[in-house]
């Protein structure tokens, strides 16, 4: 069987593609939090996994609002990074995990998830940036992907129970697949953020730390919490958090957090980034 | 859920409301993701506005910049950041116009950043 080699937790801020695309990494603004990300690229040099699933939500750049998929899983041979209104990067296509991809897809649907299924995509900057942060910036990145695409744009967005449950059948596709590949979980989004109304700019640092900490030892209270707390503590954007719970809960019950960073604000979030192991 | 999320003070949500408000404005600004649109776009806005239907209140909102404007028409951020992307302009000046602050002002308080000088 394939196996969870981790889970990580990760903003994918798309100011952060573009402050690497302009060199800006070292800037006092931006190096504090990209230093803070070495440990997790070290990290994941280390792991050498093979595929790595990635939990994120596309802002209007692939789905707009003419069809809105709660939840969508990619099963391409190749994601293109889609031009979101800058022009491409210049960041190489992710190809994809295909045959594990559609393993998912079945069992998704055997344990009564109905997805969409995407045969040709493209892929915006909530699976770019986390790639960016963990796997730098290669010729060619070094694993294949699975993209799950989660609504959090126009509600009603999915329960955190539902994000969860998915995680839950990740961990029986990943362990019920033949093949012996290293899967790393990626689930994306957040810290606190608001981009939109009068409250716009709110980050509660306070509870973005309490995230960090808890998503790895008590994660039972996220779970339960409803989409009216996310975003009251974490912003209107801020409730993007609930697709770190497909990755959390495809993790065992007891992880050992290995690294975890803050730093705020990136842009207009509070970021950071938690790296999971399963305890022995 | 939109009924008791709308109670979290200063927070709209891009609910059925928004949507349905917003289709217009959003559809237009989606399509700013290609280059021959954002050429069409610089070009003639007026007339690219008129080719998705924009009402002229609309309009008058994106041609202003009017950021609340727009999101108070039901444009939803990440579809008319697309618009700041031709322009182009920061995220943290729709930040601070949507607060109805000035730009270093919400940089400091609401981003606590330090305050240059």
């Amino acid at each position: 069987m394939a196996r969870i080699i981790g889970g990580l937790g990760t903003s994918h801020v798309p100011s952060i593609g573009a402050a690497l695309d302009k060199g800006l990494r070292d800037t006092p603004d931006w190096k504090p939090f990209f230093d803070g990300y070495e440990v997790g690229k070290q990290w994941m040099r280390d792991a050498k996994p093979d595929i790595a699933v990635v939990v994120f939500n596309d802002h209007g750049n692939t789905f707009f609002l003419d069809r809105v998929p709660t939840f969508a899983v990619g099963v391409a041979e190749t994601y293109n990074p889609v031009d979101e209104g800058w022009g491409p990067r210049a960041i190489p296509a992710f190809e994809g995990a295909v045959d594990f991809s559609w393993h998912f897809v079945d069992k998704l649907v055997e344990r009564h998830f109905d997805p969409m299924v995407c045969r040709e995509i493209e892929v915006d900057h909530g699976l770019q940036v986390p790639m960016e942060l963990f796997f730098g910036r290669p010729e060619a990145w070094p694993v294949k992907v699975l993209p799950i695409w989660v609504n959090t744009i126009q509600y009603p967005i999915p329960t955190p129970q539902r994000c969860w449950e998915m995680g839950k059948v990740l961990r029986e596709a990943i362990e019920s697949w033949p093949g012996d590949e290293r899967v790393v979980i990626l689930g994306t989004g957040g810290l606190s953020h608001q981009l939109q109304g009068a409250r716009a700019g709110f980050i509660n640092q306070a509870a973005d730390r309490a995230w960090l900490d808890g998503i790895a030892s008590n994660p039972e209270p996220y779970r339960t919490m409803s989409r009216e707390d996310y975003v009251e503590q974490f912003g209107s954007e801020g409730a993007e958090l609930i697709m770190w719970l497909v990755m959390r809960a495809a993790m065992n019950n007891d992880v050992n957090l290995v690294h975890k960073h803050y730093h705020a604000p990136a842009s207009m979030t509070g970021a950071g980034m938690v790296v999971l192991e399963n305890a022995a | 859920m939109s009924e008791a999320a709308a109670t979290i003070p200063d927070t709209p949500l891009f609910d059925r409301a928004g949507s349905i408000r917003g289709y217009r404005i959003n559809k237009m600004a989606m399509a700013l993701g290609q280059p021959a649109n954002r050429a069409a776009f610089k070009a003639d806005e007026e007339a690219y506005l008129d080719s998705f239907g924009l009402s002229a209140h609309e309009k008058s909102a994106v041609m202003g910049r009017d950021w609340h404007e727009m999101v108070r028409l039901g444009g939803n951020l990440f579809f008319i950041l697309k618009i700041s992307a031709v322009d182009p302009t920061p995220i943290t000046r729709i930040g601070a116009a949507q607060a109805s602050m000035e730009h270093e002002d919400f940089l400091h308080l609401r981003l606590g950043k330090k305050r240059n000088g």
